[in-house]
């Protein structure tokens, strides 16, 4: 899966758990708390990411990335990694 | 085998309490992170409070049930805190002198943040089933408070301690809160019987939340959420892996939960009902309110008491839930820095009557609610008892308590500190 691809799985999550995003033009710098998500729409965007790339990581191995972009690079590391 | 549990508990949350709604007005706290709280109130401890009158507050009318040979069987006296008065001395044995209990009987305590609760039951649990001592019985106290000390800068200004270590202090305030629970651990379970050996523990190292500094917090309300979830997934699992047939859903009626904030508590049972049983959003809301809510009576009124909130949810979901017939209580404990276990017990009747006579919601509605100006005077007033204070004098504060409070029994405040020495005094 590239960059790409991560981002607009990444994306169909983010707007799956909060409806009102779905006319958002996501950029790489967006920040999901910036945008209106409290810690639990983001710790469950996070787990249905997880569950789509059945990727078998702890949550608090993917705490850090500071927007979006940082989110996807870390998450590409840990799959190439599984 | 050993029959092994609780044979009573009581809440103890606290005198005086403060409206979390005002609070967060108060404080300008966005309106959407606020209602993601679910929080109603927080007991506010006073100056001539700390974790050791909370304590024994928690545990006398539970002593006062008792005959005297019945007392005089308590050989095991742990106090579970983060809120602890010296490095050395544990707050077990002040719990033990005002008590009046038999001195043979094993004193100290333990600390593993908010698991320290379940740490102290699990050992008292165990000490019951070795059968080294056939009939003693075992007093577990966990108790704490959060005295974000609020201290004059050098300008004069003023500054919060707890700003400088967390940015997220605004966020935390509203939900620290001061309160015990006292559980009296016996061969007699009559209120909570304990499955023996299904326990799911699960604990590694993260730097979520701690206190690094006495009357001082600091870390990542984030960092510990995905802690929080990752355990919650990981001890059921191991829970399950240790019992046959297990389901999230359908082998527990009820779900208690260590509730810093009931909006954490609905996110994590969320992603456990997705997760174990794919549930839908209809199913898990309406699974939510019938094995979940009953466990946040208190601890929406009390707010995040550490250790001791698990038990807390424990005893809301004994005095809320339906117990026409045996009904199996799912526990999850989770401390961070961190620890966590799921372990069961389960309910009757019988248990639920024992425990209402507690009346803990009553206490609870006897408590004096703080205007913004008092609350802001508790935060000023209690610098005078920071950890580590060598002498100081509260007689007066004690003695206008009774006035300003109504109670109906004794209660145990801190009327000094000598040489280091604490000492409390009785209140009718």
């Amino acid at each position: 899966m590239n960059k790409d691809e991560l981002f607009q799985l990444v994306i169909r999550h983010v707007r799956e758990v909060i409806p009102e995003l779905e006319p958002h033009r996501f950029e790489y710098s967006d920040r999901l708390q910036e945008l209106g998500a409290n810690s639990m729409d983001r710790a469950e965007i996070l787990m249905l990411v997880l569950d789509s790339l059945s990727l078998q990581v702890p949550r608090v191995e993917l705490f850090g990335p500071k927007n979006l972009g940082e989110l996807i690079d870390l998450l590409g590391v840990k799959l190439q990694a599984a | 085998m050993t029959q092994v549990g609780i044979e009573a508990m009581n809440v103890f949350g606290g005198t005086v309490c403060l409206d979390v709604a005002k609070l967060a007005r108060h404080r300008r706290l966005d309106n959407a992170r606020f209602e993601n709280l679910l929080m109603k109130e927080k007991a506010v401890a006073l100056p001539i409070e700390d974790a050791v009158t909370f304590g024994v507050n928690a545990a006398k009318p539970v002593i006062d049930s008792l005959s005297q040979a019945e007392k005089d069987r308590i050989e095991l006296l742990v106090t579970c805190s983060e809120s602890g008065v010296d490095f050395g001395k544990s707050m077990s044995t002040y719990i033990h002198h005002y008590l009046g209990l038999n001195r043979n009987c094993r004193l100290f305590e333990v600390k593993q943040a908010c698991y320290a609760g379940t740490a102290g039951f699990q050992t008292a649990v165990n000490f019951i089933l070795s059968q080294t001592s056939p009939g003693a019985k075992a007093l577990v106290i966990a108790s704490d408070i959060s005295r974000f000390i609020v201290v004059t800068g050098e300008g004069g200004e003023e500054t919060e301690e707890g700003q400088q270590l967390t940015a997220d202090w605004s966020f935390a305030e509203p939900s620290a809160g001061a309160g015990a629970v006292a559980s009296l651990v016996s061969e007699t379970p009559h209120v909570f019987q304990v499955d023996v050996g299904a326990n799911g523990y699960y604990g590694y190292e993260v730097m979520d939340t701690c206190r690094p500094v006495p009357d001082g917090e600091a870390g990542d309300a984030d960092l510990s959420l995905l802690s929080y979830l990752d355990c919650c997934e990981n001890a059921f699992l191991e829970y399950q892996r240790r019992v046959s047939n297990v389901s999230y859903r359908d082998s527990f009626d009820y779900l208690t939960f260590h509730t810093p904030f009931g909006g954490m508590v609905k996110g994590a049972h969320r992603t456990m009902m997705r997760k174990t049983v794919r549930a839908k959003p209809d199913q898990i809301e309406e699974d939510f309110r019938r094995r979940v809510t009953p466990g946040m009576t208190y601890c929406q009124r009390v707010g995040n008491i550490m250790g001791g909130t698990v038990f807390m949810s424990l005893a809301g979901t004994i005095d809320r839930g339906q117990f026409d017939s045996p009904r199996r209580i799912g526990q999850f404990s989770y401390g961070s820095g961190c620890c966590s276990e799921f372990y069961s017990g389960v309910v009757t009747q019988e248990g639920q009557e024992r425990q209402r006579r507690f009346r803990i919601d009553e206490r609870l509605d006897m408590r004096h609610q703080l205007t913004i100006e008092e609350y802001e005077q508790v935060l000023r007033g209690s610098a005078v008892v920071r950890f580590g204070t060598r002498n100081v004098a509260l007689d007066d504060q004690v003695d206008s308590i009774s006035k300003a409070t109504r109670y109906d029994g004794e209660r145990l405040f801190l009327r000094g500190i000598k040489e280091f020495h604490r000492e409390y005094a009785w209140v009718s």
